[in-house]
């Protein structure tokens, strides 16, 4: 099935903006993460349709899949 | 500090002390042993307990001391380890009753190392002097010494001019200054000690480090205390094979990664904040009032890039490199001139807060902030409470009229606090809101101005203590986690959050990213101070160390439920832009504080000295 991947900040800078991505059925967001070769440390946060999701959640056809980095400040 | 072992015995560990009292020029020196865990770690889990000894009724009477110290790995080969630390009752940070709140304040650059390469650990600045003086720190041949200078030569120079003339006359130190406001602190609240940087010296720029919150630098201008230099000769620390481990697991730590630089890999400091919190339309825009629009991405990183050379450097030896300094183009494209340091807080509360979206106007913002030696956040924060009033008001505008995105205008603002002639805004936004009678989007808690987190994402800054971000951890989770309920916020801020106050003790910047009580911490302080501390006596000295400065603020008048809130625009007008959970209302914040003060105020009972003991 397909879904969309749209990387932010430093995970947009190593691999790009925004694709269009092929994965299984049953694929959990931790697999997709390192289909991507991306570290999951980088991975700070994973958003699936703009609401905050967990790494051992699956997707849905044409789900919107959001990696940011890890944030942090002070 | 003079010894090594420490198990049960914390008296074992004596750390030395100056006393300097500026009115008759006379120091005095002890050696001092501790009386608990917060004591031997340092930092403010030292400098509070002397601060709680105290009755202080006005930020700015002789009573009220300065004092500087450091944490136990301050000095040593530990990656960051270079923290010194200001503490004093603020003059900003003020409950209802009037009465200060006790603050500290912290800072990098190779201040700190020289200070506890002096052979000190701790100088306390009582009363005041009645001529401007400079503190000069220095290692003698039998100890430590301390001498007043006078500083007429300082007087009127920006907080970077006052360091590179101290160092024409001591090139072997280095230096902590105040910059205009400090000097102007009748006028000026929000002060801020700049502190110097090898960089710095070097390259004649203005690359200081700054100890920004809660007046400190005003409160020296009180004392008349224009400087302090720590002269003293370098004592690197050997290398030894686990201090080298433990600098490495530091740089490798994920914690760590996100604030190295972009070019190596890392997240490139605080500044990739911006893209991510915009995902949500969670950038504070026009006065912490998102619009839902992309105005804040002419502030990423990659449209910064297209006008500005961008620099990471490091404070001494410091593997992280947080620093972004922004250097602007020569025509045949080679590096010119510094143009400013560009890290997130400066400019969000710079730029987008105040509608100003074009990096060279907002760069040209924060280096005249900086140069006149005021924090970043309060004057931000409080301009952008202007500007949002006079968009409100028209008809009857605060100051000059100036709006968003009047750069002009702002400029004059803030030339008009760092030189003591706009006290309306250098007293900081709780006064002047009040005294406009619109306090319902004047952005503090407790008298500090907020950082540029979205208050409607942190009902943690109730809980801070010594400015939002710095003293309570809890500022980004809503965006990282998306947690909203009661019980996850009583947890976070109970727990995790307020441990983000360990990194003032023990030296370190946070910027090393593990947890307080993580193995990196308990090796570090193994190998560099000699000392095995278990990581859950850490943990428990860091809490109560937090849990003494909450205690200290209900001492001093803060009423526990009126003044551990938010700004009410926040419950009363939620911003239907920030694509965030909407979870803040008031009835989440009173169950929230009471389920919050149930778990602390027990363990709060005991922490302060009783009167008369
Ligand atoms: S993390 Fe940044 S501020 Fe801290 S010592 Fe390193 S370069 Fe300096």
């Amino acid at each position: 099935m397909q879904i969309k991947v749209k990387l932010y900040a430093s995970l947009r800078r190593q691999k790009f903006d925004e694709a269009d991505w092929e994965c299984a059925d049953d694929d959990r967001i931790a697999s997709i993460v390192e289909q991507l070769g991306l570290a999951r440390q980088d991975v700070g946060t994973v958003l699936v349709n703009g609401l905050h999701a967990g790494w051992d959640e699956t997707v849905q056809e044409g789900d919107v899949v959001s990696l940011l980095p890890r944030m942090g400040g002070g | 500090m003079s010894e090594k072992t420490i198990s049960n015995n914390p008296a074992s560990v004596v750390y030395q002390r100056c006393t300097v009292d500026l009115a008759s020029g006379t120091t005095t020196f002890a050696q001092v042993p501790c009386k608990n865990l917060e004591d031997v770690l340092g930092g403010f889990g030292r400098s509070f307990q002397i601060l709680a000894e105290r009755d202080i009724a006005e930020a700015y009477s002789p009573e009220n001391p300065v004092i500087l110290n450091t944490g136990l790995l301050t000095g040593t080969s530990i990656m960051t380890g270079m923290r010194s630390y200001f503490s004093g009752y603020s003059p900003l940070k003020q409950s209802g009753t009037g009465r200060p709140g006790a603050m500290w304040s912290t800072g990098s650059g190779n201040f700190g190392n020289k200070f506890k390469w002096t052979g000190l650990d701790e100088v306390i600045f009582e009363n005041r002097s009645d001529k401007p003086v400079y503190a000069l720190l220095k290692e003698g041949e039998n100890g430590p010494e301390v001498e007043l200078k006078p500083a007429d030569h300082l007087v009127g120079l920006t907080g970077h001019g006052k360091i590179m003339a101290l160092y024409q006359e001591y090139p072997d130190a280095h230096f902590a200054a105040i910059g205009p406001a400090g000097e102007n602190w009748e006028n000026n609240y929000m002060g801020a000690v700049v502190m110097s940087t090898d960089n710095e010296l070097k390259s004649g720029e203005p690359k200081s480090r700054f100890a920004g919150r809660g007046g400190m630098g005003s409160l020296m201008g009180y004392k008349n205390l224009l400087a302090v230099v720590a002269q003293s000769s370098d004592k690197l620390q050997k290398i030894t094979p686990e201090i080298r481990d433990v600098n490495r697991d530091i740089l490798k730590s994920g914690g760590s990664a996100r604030f190295q630089p972009a070019s190596q890999g890392g997240g490139g400091g605080t500044w990739a904040n911006i893209e991510v919190l915009q995902v949500f339309h969670a950038v504070p825009l026009n006065n912490f009032r998102p619009k839902g629009n992309d105005d804040v991405e002419r502030l990423f990183r990659d449209e910064v890039e297209k006008e500005f050379d961008i620099a990471t450097e490091a404070c001494h030896r410091c593997g992280i490199r947080c620093h972004n300094n922004l250097f602007y183009k020569n025509e045949d494209g080679s590096r010119g001139k510094l143009a400013a340091k560009f890290d997130f807080e400066p400019l969000i509360l710079f730029g987008s807060n105040l509608g100003v979206h074009e990096p060279a106007k907002v760069c040209d913002l924060i280096h005249r902030c900086d140069l006149l030696g005021m924090d970043a956040i309060s004057l931000g924060t409080t301009i952008s409470y202007v500007l949002d009033y006079n968009e409100r008001h028209p008809e009857k505008p605060l100051f000059n009229g100036a709006t968003f995105g009047d750069y002009e205008k702002i400029t004059e603002l803030i030339e008009g606090a760092g030189r003591g002639t706009l006290p309306g805004i250098a007293r900081g936004v709780k006064r002047l809101s009040q005294d406009a009678g619109e306090t319902s989007y004047a952005m503090h808690v407790k008298g500090l101005e907020l950082p540029a987190y979205l208050p409607d994402t942190n009902p943690g800054y109730m809980f801070a203590i010594a400015g939002g971000h710095m003293s309570m951890g809890t500022h980004m989770m809503l965006a990282k986690e998306g947690k909203h309920s009661l019980e996850e916020w009583t947890q976070a801020i109970t727990t995790g959050g307020l441990l983000q106050v360990g990194y003032d003790m023990i030296g370190l910047c946070k910027f090393v990213g593990v947890g307080i009580g993580h193995d990196i911490i308990v090796r570090a302080l193994k190998e560099a101070a000699g000392l095995e501390i278990a990581s859950g006596e850490i943990v428990a000295a860091v809490r109560r160390a937090y849990l003494r400065g909450l205690a200290l603020e209900l001492r001093q008048g803060f009423h526990e439920e009126k003044e551990y809130t938010l700004p009410s625009q926040v419950m009363d007008d939620p911003n239907p832009k920030v694509t965030l959970p909407k979870f803040i209302t008031n009835e989440f914040l009173g169950e929230l504080r009471q389920r919050v003060w149930s778990v602390f105020k027990p363990e709060m009972e005991g922490l302060l000295p009783v009167k008369g003991e």
